[in-house]
């Protein structure tokens, strides 16, 4: 509630509290009375006598202002609170109750809003005459419409949350429920449109006393003062200025805090949005081979952000390869960096705040040194990307023909005509029926399988070596799930190309993927062919992911094996391997030295541990001293990547225990059987 | 799919909740209505827990809501012990919510950002003039820390904690049912498993009766004793998870097992049996509901709704071609038929049709030939 | 749909003229003293009274002044006997030449303003964006016109401070009479719409639809208008309308203070002279005017979003 009002706030808040104390003290401060004459010679500028000046008849101007301060603060005010205490009851009333309720009180709502208020106000001005009270009611009445309808909008909002409809399970009265759990809901964004209505109202008696329709002279008012100075524009222009400029300080004063409060109301914000753009410094690549013939090769990619949270290795040092016709898969949960790292592949990440740093290499092409321009053709022709929610990934405005045939005729040059027969084409090759009615239709008409058939369309039409799928199927249906992903394997058939597959869902990427990359804390943690990652599992955090995972197989009631606490707050990653808190074979070590990528005895198979599983090095405790056996080839390959060589050397040790004790066992039953 | 009847509901004595024939409609404009559910009747016996089961559209969450009366169904009977909720109005209706709890998807929208977690959690005893004593206990007992949840508000919580805090919340009262509606879909993997094994561990303390609403059949199989299959606002299938994942007699059922991943259940590829998009609630297909998806439908299923029917032990279908069970069941007087092992998919309708069992509430066990 | 508003529209128009007819009846004082002056006997008063029909009950005299309505005829001003209908069709250009020209004034700061704020947000540019349209919103419509007729009429003297050429007249004098107020009336709210824009831009930019037309290789430019610019116009639709239907008969502010004759200026002197069939006109304009409004504001709402196509 504290956070970031900012000095804004404080200052406009200062501002108020100063006026409303002049205000209110005016009788007691040494000033002329307000009505008072000749003072002081007439139109005279500021001066040490008058700050503000006089005016025409010699009054002074800062006395007025003071003045005329009572009338704008208690009308603005004083209308907000009438508008609110009639407005905001019927709103809540309208917003919660719904149906027959609501439909009366907008129905009657809107008629008043059609009502000129200016017919209103004069003629209860002329009726009742124009006292204070009869200027406050005007404009307090003509607020009432706006706050029922913004109170009602409100409640609305609040009323379909779930836990209002939780209070109502609990057998709570309507009552109860609206008291305890709409209200004080709803209390904070009426609070900041109540200092925006108050602006609005010192403006709006303002313009009626510019009309000589507010409080009748000798009552000085801001918008009377204004209006008496305008004869005297030419020769004394402080009569009208400095009014004016008071005036506009109060009403950006109001306007200020009121929008300075709905800020906080904002609840998207989780202090984990990058901050202010920094011109986007690279981060030093470490030194790497470029392999040849691979289609795609990351190397040592990392994204930092910088949050109000502190730092962010969303993504932190990443290395991998894809060959044409291959599906990689990444897994991770939510904060692991998965989505984050195929958008620092494609270039996409958020420029505010975000500094990028390693190589993507594109056949042999390092991506990361092209302009924007030529990244874009890169974008549009090679490789393309499929996100996870096909409702929030077609432009709900557009046709679903302009969509398709944008890339066709930006990349392509192809014509209307063209474009458009080759979008139908594209419909119908990812099993849409009757391509050319679709191609008039708008996302929102269809489902949303369909859609995620459109935009897999919209990704091929410039025929792209990789295709990036962030979480493609986690918004839709099993059933449908399987008709997207056999449609993306036969595509990739079809095209030679190569997939990138993000998911959280670990039975997917096994039944569709042929590599597999797991992710933990912006890190790859395993990394393997599927096969042998999924059998001979290394890394504890995988195998805790697999066991966590109810299989169908398993009879009912089946004891999930549970990994305790949960991802990591990436502003503060735990020290050495991210991992340690949550791992259950966590020792000493792990929690100083970060684990660099050990080979395995699979070819291409890594994995981040310093006591993987199912390779005896988790008993090591039992005996302290390994033995000095020489590296494999693997193992001094994995040593390569060690940072520090005698990291290195520990790690070869390891991995030569592991390969060789792996020969003869089954990894996950020898796991069970150490009794983890 | 897509079947009415009520076959497979249990002596009223022997259950604790009893839903027959229930209907939800809502209005969709231009006098047309979503026929969201229409005539779904199940049972649960104390102690046990019913998964529901079905993709998005099928009315699971609008049955749990219809449960608890908010809003109530159009028709049916929804009878808790014996009480007819659907009759209930005002203050009675209000009097009896307390003895159905429920938990909600979306662990962070389900809790009031404003308040403090254990005033959440302590509203329950609040309405109802109860002490605070169990409170404590409660949040305890879902793994979280009174002092913490004293001073903290939801936003300082994880999904996974904010689910714990809604599962106190429910339990507090002491309900006798609980009806989970998707309570682990949003949370990631490790976590889900967490809040699956705590309803597991909650369940056996306090002697829970659970309705776990869920669209991952794995998870449901999980946790449930017996799994109710929907699809557009229809039941198609119901039986213990084992019998459901082992032998599913549905086709409905079938496309589901063989579209999850690594399902590793022996079925046809799931493109072979399932097509198409699910139909407009707006306007459901007559008979069965699932025949516009389906390749065993004949003109049968379009012309008669399947009511459910036995086809095991404890096994019930609504299906005019159900797959083969493979179990062979012997009816109270008819001589025991042996049943081929699997049969081809699609079955052929006559061959289907001799599948149909006498209606019998007491059939004894027998043991199946495979 | 279109009866329905029709229906409507007939409610909104009965219950507006006949609470005005009544709010009008409350007013101390009658059109006699306006016409036959101070000095006039009460019994030259009474006469004109039932002359004019003013001594029928209330009720009575909405009914038949709703039976000429049905007719189109709306009376005849109590003070200077010409039709209203005639005073309205003399005063309605001026006020819709007003508003149209703020409007376009208005759009024409806020569209590029608020697309470069949003673009670069939180960055310099857009702080300093974000500052003018702060202040311009909190500058009162009247102040803002007395400072601009201080700045160029009086200091620089290059356009008038008050007065109106009929466009019929002159279009260069037209223009130049309705080019101050036009500024004045449309940076108000330039403020509002920049505002809107930019938030609802910034949020359509970090859909996942714009971040795939950036992965399909789009410029930046191409995104920003073509993509991003419709989806996020909603708001300030919904801002354009109310403001043109609160402004029909609102604009009376800067009416007064360019001396312009709109149909604001009319409603006020109506009151004061009590002239009610003149003010009734009035009514009736600005709440025909409010509906037809936001119809238009519905139907373009159709037309930029195509989600909104029911309800």
């Amino acid at each position: 509630m504290r956070r970031r009002l900012g000095w804004s706030f404080w200052l406009a808040l200062g501002w108020i509290t100063l006026i409303l104390a002049a205000a209110a003290t005016a009788d007691l401060l040494p000033l002329p009375r307000y009505d008072e004459t000749l003072v002081g010679p007439p139109q005279a500028g500021p001066g040490p006598d008058h700050p503000f000046g006089t005016d025409g008849l010699g009054r002074d101007v800062l006395s007025r202002v003071v003045y005329g301060a009572r009338v704008s603060l208690i009308v603005g005010i004083g209308a907000v609170l009438l508008g609110v205490l009639f407005g905001a009851p019927l709103g809540v009333l309208a917003g919660y109750r719904r149906r027959a309720t609501d439909a009366v009180i907008m129905g009657v709502n809107d008629i008043a809003l059609a009502f000129p208020a200016l017919v209103f106000a004069l003629a209860v001005v002329a009726f009742a005459g124009a006292s204070l009270l009869n200027v406050l009611i005007v404009l307090g009445v003509l607020g009432v419409p706006a706050w029922v309808r913004l109170v009602r909008g409100a409640t609305m909002v609040f009323s379909e949350r779930e836990f209002v409809a939780a209070a109502r399970v609990l057998g709570a009265r309507d009552r109860t429920v609206l008291w305890r759990e709409v209200v004080p809901n709803v209390s904070l964004p009426v609070l900041s449109y109540a200092f925006i209505g108050m602006a609005v109202a010192i403006v709006a008696e303002g313009s009626l006393a510019f009309l000589g329709l507010s409080v009748q002279a000798p009552t000085p008012t801001w918008g009377g003062l204004i209006n008496e100075g305008r004869p005297l524009m030419e020769d004394a222009p402080h009569v009208v200025l400095i009014p004016s400029f008071v005036m506009f300080l109060t009403v950006l004063a109001f306007n200020l805090i009121g929008d300075r409060l709905r800020a906080l109301t904002d609840v998207r914000q989780s202090n984990l949005e990058p901050v202010r753009r920094r011109q986007a410094d690279r981060l030093p690549a470490r030194p790497h081979h470029v392999e040849e013939d691979v289609l795609l090769q990351v190397a040592d990619l990392r994204t930092h952000f910088t949050t109000a949270r502190g730092a962010v290795r969303a993504v932190d040092g990443v290395s991998f390869t894809l060959q044409r016709g291959r599906t990689l898969a990444i897994v991770g949960e939510s904060g692991s960096g998965k989505s984050m790292l195929i958008r620092s592949v494609l270039g996409l990440t958020p420029e505010a705040g975000t500094r990028r740093g390693g190589r993507v290499y594109l056949d042999g092409q390092d991506l990361t040194e092209l302009d924007d321009e030529q990244m874009r053709h890169i974008l549009g022709t090679r490789m393309a990307a499929v996100f996870q929610d096909p409702m929030t990934a077609l432009n709900p405005v557009r046709t679903i023909g302009t969509q398709v045939m944008e890339p066709l005729m930006v990349h392509l040059g192809m014509k209307r005509k063209a474009a458009r027969a080759r979008a139908a084409e594209l419909l119908a090759s990812v099993g849409i029926p009757e391509p050319a009615r679709i191609l008039r239709r708008y996302p929102h008409q269809l489902s949303g399988g369909m859609r995620q058939r459109v935009t897999i369309a919209m990704a091929l039409s410039c025929g792209p070596d990789i295709l990036f799928a962030d979480e493609p199927t986690t918004a839709l249906d099993v059933t449908v799930q399987d008709q997207v992903l056999r449609l993306i394997r036969r595509q990739r058939e079809e095209r030679h190309m190569a997939v990138v597959l993000v998911s959280h869902d670990l039975s997917v990427v096994a039944e569709w993927s042929d590599e597999v990359i797991v992710m933990y804390a912006g890190k790859v943690v395993e990394r393997g062919p599927a096969d042998s990652l999924f059998e001979r599992t290394r890394m504890p955090y995988t195998e805790a992911l697999l066991r966590a995972v109810p299989k169908l197989t398993d009879p009912a009631h089946h004891p999930l094996r549970l990994l305790p606490g949960r991802p990591p707050d990436l502003a503060h990653p735990p020290s050495g391997c991210a991992f340690h808190p949550r791992c259950p074979y966590a020792r000493e070590r792990c929690s100083q030295e970060e684990p660099p990528l050990f080979q395995a005895e699979t070819l291409d198979h890594l994995y981040a541990c310093w006591y993987p599983v199912g390779t005896g090095a988790g008993v090591v405790e039992t005996s302290p001293e390994l033995s000095g056996a020489s590296g494999t080839a693997e193992a001094l390959k994995a040593a390569e990547e060690a940072a520090e060589l005698e990291e290195a050397a520990e790690a070869a040790e390891v991995v030569a225990e592991a390969a060789a004790e792996l020969e003869t066992t089954d990894v996950i039953e020898g796991a069970d059987s150490r009794g983890r | 799919m897509a079947g009415s009847g009520n076959a497979h509901l249990r002596p009223p004595g022997e259950v604790v909740l009893r839903v027959e024939d229930l209907v939800v409609e809502f209005p969709a404009g231009r006098g047309r209505s979503v026929h969201a559910v229409s005539g779904v009747s199940f049972d649960v016996a104390r102690g046990e827990t019913l998964g529901i089961v079905g993709e998005s559209g099928c009315g699971k969450s609008t049955t749990a809501r219809a449960l608890m009366q908010m809003p109530p169904p159009l028709r049916g009977s929804v009878r808790l012990d014996g009480l007819e909720l659907t009759a209930l109005r005002g203050e009675a209706l209000r009097r009896t919510r307390r003895r159905l709890q429920m938990i909600f998807q979306d662990p962070i929208s389900s809790l009031n950002p404003r308040r403090r977690v254990r005033d959440i959690v302590a509203e329950g005893p609040r309405v109802w003039g109860a002490g605070a004593d169990r409170v404590d206990e409660m949040l305890t007992a879902v793994g979280l820390d009174p002092a913490t949840a004293a001073t903290r508000r939801p936003h300082e919580f994880s999904g996974g904690q904010c689910q714990r805090v809604s599962i106190a919340r429910a339990l507090v009262l002491d309900p006798e049912i609980v009806i989970c509606d998707e309570p682990v879909s949003a949370l990631d993997v490790s976590v889900q498993a967490q809040i699956l094994a705590l309803l597991e561990e909650l369940k056996e303390r306090y002697r829970l009766t659970l309705v776990f609403i869920a669209h991952d059949l794995a998870v449901v199989k999980n946790v449930s004793d017996r799994i109710l299959v929907m699809y557009l606002g229809k039941v198609c299938e119901l039986a213990s998870g084992d019998a459901l994942v082992e032998r599913p007699a549905h086709p409905y059922t079938r496309a589901l097992l063989a579209s999850i991943p690594r399902g590793g259940l022996g079925l046809p590829p799931a493109d072979q049996l399932i097509s198409g998009e699910p139909p407009s609630p707006v306007t459901p297909p007559s008979g069965c509901r699932f025949r516009t998806r389906c390749p065993a439908a004949t003109p049968l299923c379009a012309a008669e709704e399947p009511v459910m029917r036995r086809i095991g032990t404890d096994h019930w279908v609504a299906c005019h071609h159900p797959q083969e069970t493979g179990e062979i069941l012997k009816p109270v007087e008819a001589p025991q038929v042996a049943r081929a092992p699997e049969a081809a998919f699609p079955q052929p309708a006559e061959e289907a049709e001799d599948a149909r069992v006498p209606k019998s509430p007491k059939v004894p066990k027998v043991p199946k030939v495979r | 749909m279109i009866a329905l508003r029709l229906v409507r529209l007939l409610v909104v128009l009965l219950v507006v003229t006949f609470l005005s007819f009544l709010l009008l009846s409350l007013l101390p004082g009658d059109p006699t003293t306006q016409i036959l002056g101070l000095s006039a006997s009460e019994e030259a008063r009474e006469q004109l009274r039932r002359e004019l029909n003013l001594d029928d009950p209330l009720f009575t005299r909405y009914l038949s002044w709703l039976g000429g309505l049905a007719t189109g005829d709306l009376g005849a001003s109590y003070t200077t006997s010409v039709p209203v209908t005639e005073a309205l069709a003399e005063r309605l250009p001026v006020t819709l030449e007003l508003l149209i020209a703020a409007q376009l004034v208005a759009l024409g700061l806020a569209v590029p303003i608020g697309v470069a704020a949003a673009r670069r947000a939180g960055r310099p540019l857009d702080q300093a964006l974000t500052a003018l349209s702060f202040g311009l919103l909190s500058t009162p419509v009247f102040v803002l016109g007395v400072l601009l007729i201080l700045v160029f009429a009086v200091k620089l003297q290059v356009l008038p401070a008050t007065g109106w050429t009929s466009i019929s007249v002159d279009l260069g004098w037209n223009l130049t009479s309705v080019l101050l107020p036009a500024i004045t009336l449309g940076c108000a709210q330039t403020a509002v719409y920049a505002r809107l824009l930019r938030t609802d831009l910034i949020a359509t930019l970090q859909e996942d639809y714009i971040t795939l037309a950036r992965a399909r290789g789009l410029s930046p430019r191409r995104i920003l208008w073509r993509h991003a610019l419709r989806p996020s116009a909603i708001s300030l639709i919904t801002a354009i309308g109310l403001n043109l239907g609160a402004l029909i008969g609102g604009a009376v502010i800067i009416e007064t203070l360019f001396g312009l004759p709109g149909v604001g200026r009319l409603i006020v002197e109506s009151i004061f002279a009590r002239d009610y069939l003149t003010v009734q006109g009035g009514v009736v304009l600005i709440s025909v005017g409010y509906v037809l409004v936001n119809f238009a504001v519905d139907l373009v709402y159709v037309a930029v979003d195509p989600r909104i196509r029911r309800a």
